[in-house]
């Protein structure tokens, strides 16, 4: 790794580690238009010489190194899972998006029973794919959000209270993603949804303790928390939100979360096993999620390209459940919407 | 008309070292300094980029001639700490860091890298104060444009 920008200590040995681990490079790069939450572009999933993490240029201080040390520990987790000839991630294929297809499309249709305004026919059928790339982004990144979160506050003590702010920060977005969709999409996979990241967040204010949230008091925007445990900042908004009725989703997918984080030894040597590990965890955490919302048909464990070609043959996907679906009905349906 | 003519092309070259067109921005830079020497800000864009192109003695000492034409310029201090940084010069650049601290309190990349000095050199407890009020102006920031982004 080559910088001119300043990084603080634990974060360049980080680099440094995660590069010899490895034996690979990391190229650190500002991007005004860059994800809140950073991005990484990594020579696991794409053919690519170097690895690069990707920040928002606004982002010159602490903001920068926890976006660092999160990638950091991802990267370490592909790299692991890659160098033991190991490394899948959720894909999909022409049959599985038919079977998710139509599963949300009976859960779907048992919803638009009991509503009073119904919802027109092309938007549900547009929803149902929709719906299932969202599951599917969603599983390849929340079990992951939580081991990592968890690794770097245990590894990266100087930056705790940075990423308090960001976990803060992210659980408000993720919050507030699929509100505007709630009268659409079928409940289940709105509760589903939100008890998804509503256990990642229990889980995440169980690991990081209160006592680090006491310096970011002195920034008035965050002084309505004060007096607050993290625990009872995520509680707070959680009770706001329209599905808390269905809370107890949540609570079991917190334990389905924190059960095999619970045993994780978070400070032992950080060596390729170890990521390794955690990669295994993860596969482990994930495959939990997709058994308790009965989606473990409608995803595949493949190598990262197995997804990127879905995603490029995803239209093709689509059309061909649909019409698997619908049979010939969909046909002036598909050709109206096009 | 020169000092105005000067202040075009730095608008012009500082277009381009924003996109990191740094080849083409130099040129007006250079052109710029030429016109017009006594503005502190010239010479201070001109260590930015040679910063950012790996030309970090060359950066100093234009953080310097800024610095000598307003000692209370605290970007160029700030840069300058940078450019230390970049020599793992820590002691001077901790120096530099701190007159930019005390000069701009609103400054997060200078109470970042008084931060990251102190840190080099050993000095924990004073790093975390520095850092911590980095963090707070950074967050702050943060809140700032995303209130922005959405308009409120």
């Amino acid at each position: 790794m080559k910088t001119e920008m300043p990084l603080s200590k634990p974060i360049r040995r980080f680099i440094n580690t995660t590069e010899e681990l490895l034996d690979t490079e990391i190229s650190l790069l500002r991007q005004p238009d860059a994800e809140p939450g950073g991005t990484l572009v990594d020579v696991y999933t794409y053919d690519i010489e170097r690895n690069v993490i990707i920040f928002p240029a606004q982002y010159v201080g602490l903001l920068k190194d926890f976006i660092i040390a999160k990638h950091c520990t991802q990267l370490m987790i592909k790299g692991a899972a890659t160098k033991k000839g190991e490394y899948k991630v959720c894909s999909y294929t022409e049959d599985s998006v038919y079977r998710g297809l139509r599963q949300i499309y009976l859960d779907a249709l048992k919803d638009e029973a009991s509503k009073k305004d119904k919802l027109p026919v092309q938007k549900l059928i547009q929803m149902l794919f929709i719906l299932f790339t969202h599951f599917n982004d969603d599983l390849n990144e929340l079990p992951w959000n939580a081991i990592i979160n968890a690794s770097v506050y245990h590894r990266m003590s100087k930056i705790r209270k940075t990423q308090l702010y960001h976990v803060m920060k992210e659980s408000k977005n993720d919050m507030d993603e699929m509100m505007e969709q709630e009268t659409i999409v079928p409940r289940r996979y709105f509760v589903l949804n939100k008890a998804m990241f509503y256990a990642r967040d229990m889980f995440l204010a169980k690991t990081l303790p209160a006592d680090e949230l006491m310096p970011v008091l002195n920034i008035p925007q965050m002084k309505k928390f004060n007096h607050l445990e993290v625990k009872e900042m995520l509680t707070t908004r959680w009770t706001h939100t329209a599905w808390y009725q269905s809370k107890v989703f949540g609570d079991n997918m917190l334990e389905i979360v924190d059960k095999p984080l619970s045993q994780v030894n978070w400070n032992a040597e950080p060596t390729l096993d170890y990521y390794f590990d955690l990669y295994k965890i993860g596969v482990n955490l994930t495959n939990h999620l997709l058994s308790y919302m009965t989606m473990k048909d409608w995803y595949v464990w493949e190598e990262p390209k197995h997804l990127l070609m879905a995603h490029e043959n995803k239209e093709e996907y689509e059309k061909k459940a649909l019409k698997k679906i619908f049979g010939d009905l969909i046909s002036d349906s598909l050709e109206d919407s096009a | 008309m020169t000092v105005k003519e000067a202040d075009d092309l730095l608008r012009k070259g500082f277009s381009y070292a924003k996109r990191t067109k740094f080849k083409e921005a130099l040129p007006y830079y250079n052109k710029a300094l030429s016109l017009d020497p006594n503005n502190p800000e010239g010479w201070y864009l001109r260590a930015s980029l040679l910063i950012d192109t790996g030309r970090i003695k060359e950066a100093i000492a234009d953080c310097d001639k800024a610095i000598s034409l307003n000692q209370n310029y605290a970007p160029a201090w700030t840069k300058k700490a940078l450019a230390l940084y970049n020599l793992e010069k820590y002691e001077e650049a901790l120096f530099a860091s701190t007159r930019a601290a005390s000069l701009n309190g609103n400054d997060v990349t200078a109470w970042y890298l008084k931060g990251v000095c102190l840190d080099e050199l050993d000095r924990s407890d004073e790093a975390q104060e520095a850092y911590g009020k980095s963090l707070e102006l950074e967050i702050i920031l943060d809140i700032e444009a995303e209130r922005k982004k959405v308009g409120r």
